[in-house]
């Protein structure tokens, strides 16, 4: 019996998101734009979504008089993340 | 990218290579804080041998406190002007490393200010040279892991020479060694990274 992906990751730019974050310990904003190549629009929603889930921690400042937005990845965010790959391994047999 | 659904392989695919993606260059101006704190330390302990030389007042050796009243200020402002790159574990723990060692360097420089004759460049040279060194295992920098072992090396200099003034002029010489030459490296390197 396989187990359901988890549908907050099975989508490509907030699975890239995570991955991303995943293996730093913050990125900003305009990172995550220039690795995803989203809009500015959809990236903000998807960041919204996982924020919203607990996945990731959001924190909004300022940098000099720019506004600078860090993501952070939560405790709940890597366990969903380790889930959603074992459950990747399942449906590929690996 | 948009949100859309992937299938499995493509989904693996995704993780690879975004965490690939992090895998970043070295940043650029990586040596701007060990050429502050290395100009900054040899400016101030050639004006406190140049004015003890001269006169023979030992209360110049206040000056010295003139490193972090520099020091500090300088590195918030640079630090500012910080690129969008992300911050890895690795860039974590460079700063915890600097921070021990920082704190430690100042303990005997405070010590010094009461104990008569204390070995305070010895050991400050020293604690510097080992931060360095870590940094450059971190990193995995040979420049740095080499002048720091070298830096911890000939630390002992300061130490057989502290009743002479030139001990002062060792101090300066292994910050040279320690800090601005690999820091020059550094940048040199981070800047041919990113061409």
């Amino acid at each position: 019996m396989f187990k359901e992906l988890d549908p907050l990751l099975h989508s490509e730019l907030r699975l890239a998101i995570m991955s991303i974050l995943l293996s730093v310990e913050e990125a900003d904003f305009v990172y995550l734009k220039e690795q995803t190549k989203a809009t500015s629009g959809n990236l903000s929603v998807q960041i919204d979504k996982l924020n919203e889930a607990g996945y990731i921690k959001v924190e909004r400042g300022f940098q000099g008089k720019r506004t600078r937005t860090v993501c952070k990845i939560t405790p709940v965010g890597v366990k969903a993340f380790e889930d959603y790959v074992e459950s990747l391994k399942g449906y590929l047999n690996l | 990218m948009e949100d859309k659904q992937l299938n499995e392989k493509e989904s693996l695919e995704l993780i690879a290579q975004m965490i690939r993606n992090t895998q970043k260059k070295m940043e650029k101006g990586s040596g701007i804080p060990f050429l502050i704190w290395g100009y900054v330390t040899i400016a101030v302990s050639l004006t406190v041998w140049y004015l003890l030389g001269k006169t023979g007042n030992p209360n110049w050796n206040f000056l010295w406190f003139a490193i972090p009243v520099i020091g500090f200020p300088v590195m918030l402002l640079t630090m500012r002007k910080k690129t969008a790159l992300p911050k890895t574990y690795i860039d974590k723990v460079i700063s915890y490393v600097w921070i021990v060692v920082g704190v430690s360097a100042l303990i005997p420089s405070m010590a010094a200010a009461v104990i008569h004759d204390f070995p305070v460049l010895f050991l400050v040279v020293l604690l510097i040279s080992i931060g360095t060194a870590i940094t450059g295992f971190v990193i995995k920098f040979l420049p740095l892991v080499i002048s720091g072992f070298m830096g911890m090396l000939l630390s002992i200099l300061c130490l057989t020479l502290r009743a002479s003034l030139d001990s002062i002029l060792v101090f300066a010489a292994l910050f040279l060694l320690v800090q601005v030459i690999p820091g020059h490296i550094l940048n040199y390197k981070s800047r041919r990274s990113h061409v």
